[in-house]
């Protein structure tokens, strides 16, 4: 197999482009640790109902909604990183230069941001209406 | 700064096509995950989420095969996305391949668990 990739200006471990590889990482990690959680507690419904009410009432409580508000932060960016990086990999090698990447990020994290806020307000609010119910 | 393009050869095997793998499922995850949370984490929430939700949701056949579909590709996609971050602070050759087995059987394990409950599952008697 062949592929193209930049043969200079690659990335280096610094800057932008290492954070949103550090971030890219620590975020699947996230994912993928509440995944696999995920994937039982919900199996639950035919293995063992008492015990996904169990979890479902748990999921409920403040802590985990803050969680979850997370969770939903970390599946944005990773989703659109994850683009980036197919994009520059598959379609346009040439766009692995610093410039280019430092100014990808940087919009990536301006997108996340714009589609996150308004889903943390909507589950932000989703907590305050179930506080002490 | 221009840079060009130059094809570097990479051998054919297990990495190359994982390589590939995670970028292919990522775009289908992409779609799949998101619509995913979109429903279930910000338009309907938690509060509303119980069994009778679950018996509803996978009343017919599409959510069911949507939820399997997601289940295989973001587990895949997750789980070897772990090999890949653990493979760069493990070194030695046969904490390697005890790494890629025992990644490999969590794999399994859920998802044989996951894919079972989708499919076998029926609404509780009303």
């Amino acid at each position: 197999m062949s592929f193209k990739t930049a043969s200079e200006g690659y990335v280096r471990y610094q800057g932008l482009g290492n954070w949103a590889f550090v971030l890219h990482r620590l975020t699947g990690l996230g994912v993928i640790l509440f995944l696999i959680i995920h994937v039982l507690d919900t199996a639950a419904v035919y293995f063992s109902p008492a015990l996904y009410a169990d979890a479902v009432s748990l999921y409920r409580s403040p802590v985990f909604g803050l969680g979850e508000i997370l969770l939903v932060l970390s599946v944005i960016y990773h989703g659109l990183n994850g683009l980036r990086i197919i994009y520059f990999d598959m379609v346009n090698p040439n766009m692995w230069t610093i410039e280019v990447n430092r100014k990808s990020v940087i919009w990536t994290w301006v997108i996340t941001l714009v589609l996150w806020l308004p889903a943390a307000v909507v589950m932000g609010s989703h907590i305050l209406e179930h506080l002490g119910g | 700064m221009t840079t060009q393009t130059k094809q570097v050869e990479v051998p054919q095997g297990w990495e190359a096509f994982a390589w590939k793998w995670m970028r292919y499922s990522g775009v289908l995850i992409f779609i799949l995950a998101w619509i995913h949370v979109l429903i279930q984490d910000i338009l309907v929430g938690v509060y509303q989420i119980d069994i009778n939700y679950v018996a509803g949701r996978w009343n017919g056949g599409f959510w069911r095969v949507y939820d399997f579909l997601l289940l295989f590709f973001a587990f895949s996609h997750g789980m070897n996305g772990t090999r890949q971050v653990l493979t760069d602070y493990i070194h030695s050759a046969g904490a390697r391949r005890a790494l890629n087995w025992i990644l490999l059987i969590l794999w399994a394990i859920v998802v044989v668990i996951g894919t079972i409950a989708i499919f076998a599952f029926t609404p509780p008697a009303a």
